[in-house]
């Protein structure tokens, strides 16, 4: 018996809120005082990391579909990867500073692919509203993290970076899965 | 050139296909999938999540001889979220559901499932109109295969081969490549290989599959239950063997071997051995010794070709001596399990030539026999030298490992095309004195 779709939204949202929390801190402060902790380096790959493996149960036993089963794979994977480079950049194990690039390409492939599916207009439901707004987010958040690729320590880059993800936490947060957006719900989603 | 080839390794990665929640989801389908019924339904009823739009043939149900049994046409009721077909009065027998409807946004959504009156149902895989299995899915089962060898072999040569060894960081970071490369295909032929079998159940277009519903594939049948445990458990070893890279402690690699070492029965837990008639707790104890011996020798033989050899000559001549030790008992415990297996499924020597099974067993037991040969070469000839300090450094060494190598990687295709064979039917069993006297 698997909760509510929407619950495991809430459930990612708030690791989001972690991640975005944790960047956010450190965009504040800087990375030289935010790392005079070592182990405060590895907490935002860490838990993208451990989001990553956390999502192959949500992949496997919501198979309604064939396409929901191979997005939530690829959500998967792309969190660890980016988890994983970032904690081998981190570590000392990575040098190549290529590797910072698998954080824009895994925020366009997603947000993309958030756009290309949804055939409804911003206005249908709340869900179709949120595949509209988490896709240009992503988008969005690609480009400043291939800024913050290029120049590591900029404060405006991190602080875009760090916002992104806590907008994300806040979207999936508003989750619901038949509900009115702004008063809008089509008949044709589940309106009476 | 490392760099690049990886950059484009995570490019295909993230090009798979991302997202999708907007379309109709089943909810329910009266009768249920897998469901034994003691009474004929008088009709077929789908409970959608959102309004669909059905055709009148949205519903398409039939007996296992391919008769169809509904009475009517497909209509919608509840503001269009459910869909009810009758159905005629269905004698004792099992019975296969096809459903397609379109949902609001326009994507076509469609499903299959089993159900019987009287009878237990066969999983949806074996659903009236099921077919395949297709040359692309021999291929996915192969690097499947392929795979699960360098993971769990790979793991078991460093481990048990390699231990107590001081090793290369060349070497370190080769067997990384290799059990990674091994653990990745797993998870991704294993959703590939879970997706074709979908689409020999469903008989639809790719473009109509993604939107199927394959929950009964995932939660009716064994193979889905496999495929379940097995997606989520090699994201757990992906994860020890990160860990384990990462920080540098070999320890890690332990829980990684174990689990690898577990997720390889539900090959075992899934597959002829398990579910034909006739199957017992021995034959799926066979099929994995059978399997976990073969992973063994075909991912030890990688990492010595492959890894050993190329990184650490120094390690050439003690990893052969150990491995030279180990594959004569892993052959050994392959081939008891496989004899038993072939004495367990082919009811008559003539089955060999004469079924299907039979032939391609035949020409996996050629290819063994090669690479049998092969190994005892290597056993009774080139260990011996090597321990005389002959032929370490010898190219003609390492080119004989890459073709036993080959070999064996070759032997898992023919596996792959064996483990969806069906064995032959063995001859009924004679009924009892008692029945015959009730009857």
């Amino acid at each position: 018996m698997e909760p509510p779709a929407e619950v495991v939204h809430w459930m990612f949202g708030v690791g989001f809120v972690f991640l975005g929390l944790c960047l956010l801190a450190e965009a504040i402060v800087g990375p030289t005082v935010w790392r005079r902790r070592a182990w405060r380096g590895y907490l935002w790959p860490g838990i993208a990391f451990l989001m990553g493996v956390l999502m192959w149960p949500v992949m496997v036993f919501f198979t309604s579909s064939a396409i929901h089963m191979l997005a939530h794979s690829a959500w998967a994977q792309t969190l660890m990867l980016v988890g994983a480079a970032q904690l081998g950049l981190v570590r000392g194990k990575l040098h190549n500073q290529l590797w910072e690039l698998t954080l824009p390409l895994a925020l366009v492939v997603s947000g993309l692919a958030f756009l290309i599916h949804e055939q409804n207009p911003w206005l249908f439901s709340r869900s179709a509203f949120l595949h509209h707004a988490l896709g240009w987010t992503l988008l969005a958040g690609a480009v400043v993290c291939l800024g913050r690729a290029v120049r590591p320590r900029s404060p405006a880059f991190n602080a875009g970076f760090a916002v992104m993800i806590v907008t994300v936490a806040a979207l999936l947060f508003c989750d619901r899965n038949i509900a009115p957006i702004f008063g809008h719900l089509s008949p044709l989603a589940g309106a009476r | 050139m490392r760099a690049k080839a990886l950059m484009a390794a995570i490019l295909v990665a993230l090009g798979l296909p991302t997202s999708a929640l907007a379309h109709a989801v089943l909810l329910e389908g009266v009768p249920t999938y897998g469901a034994t019924l003691a009474k004929a339904p008088r009709s077929v009823q789908l409970q959608f999540d959102q309004t669909v739009d059905a055709f009148p043939d949205a519903v398409d149900v039939r007996s296992s001889s391919g008769k169809v049994v509904t009475a009517g046409p497909a209509h919608t009721t509840d503001s269009g979220r459910r869909v009810i077909v009758p159905l005629h009065r269905v004698p004792k027998g099992a019975y296969t559901v096809r459903w397609q409807v379109t949902s609001n946004e326009g994507h076509i959504v469609s499903g299959v499932y089993t159900f019987g009156v009287r009878v237990k149902p066969p999983p949806p895989t074996e659903a009236y109109g099921a077919r395949g299995p297709t040359k692309l899915e021999y291929v996915a089962k192969w690097g499947y295969f392929v795979g699960l060898a360098l993971l769990v072999g790979g793991l078991a040569f460093r481990l048990l081969v390699l231990r107590g060894r001081a090793l290369p960081p060349a070497l370190e970071r080769r067997f990384y490549w290799v059990v990674g490369v091994g653990v990745v295909g797993s998870i991704e032929l294993g959703i590939l290989v879970f997706i074709l079998r979908a689409a020999d159940a469903f008989q639809l277009p790719l473009g109509q599959l993604i939107y199927g519903d394959l929950s009964p594939l995932a939660r009716g049948t064994r193979f889905g239950t496999a495929f379940i445990a097995m997606t989520l458990g090699f994201s757990v070893v992906a994860a020890f063997l990160f860990l384990a890279w990462l920080t540098d402690r070999t320890i890690l690699l332990w829980p990684a071997f174990f689990l690898g070492l577990a997720l390889c029965s539900g090959l075992s837990l899934s597959g002829h051995d398990a579910v034909d008639v006739g199957s017992s707790w021995t034959s799926e104890l066979a099929d994995y010794v059978h399997l976990v011996a073969a992973s063994f020798w075909v991912g030890g033989l990688v990492m010595l070709a492959f890894v050993v050899w190329p990184t650490s000559p120094s390690l050439r001549r003690d990893a052969f001596h150990r491995f030279s030790q180990l594959a004569a008992v892993l052959v050994g415990a392959m081939v008891l399990a496989g004899a038993y297996l072939a004495y367990d499924r082919l009811p008559k020597v003539s089955d060999l030539w004469q079924e299907r099974y039979g032939q391609v067993l035949l020409i996996k037991s050629s290819l063994v026999v090669l690479a049998l040969s092969w190994g005892a070469l290597h056993h009774f000839v080139v260990a011996p030298a090597l321990e005389r300090g002959r032929g370490v450094g010898s190219r003609a060494v390492a080119r004989s490992l890459r073709g036993e190598s080959a070999v064996a990687i070759a032997i898992l295709l023919v596996v792959a095309v064996l483990v969806d064979a069906n064995p032959p039917a063995k001859p009924a069993q004679r009924p009892t004195q008692a029945v015959v006297t009730h009857k």
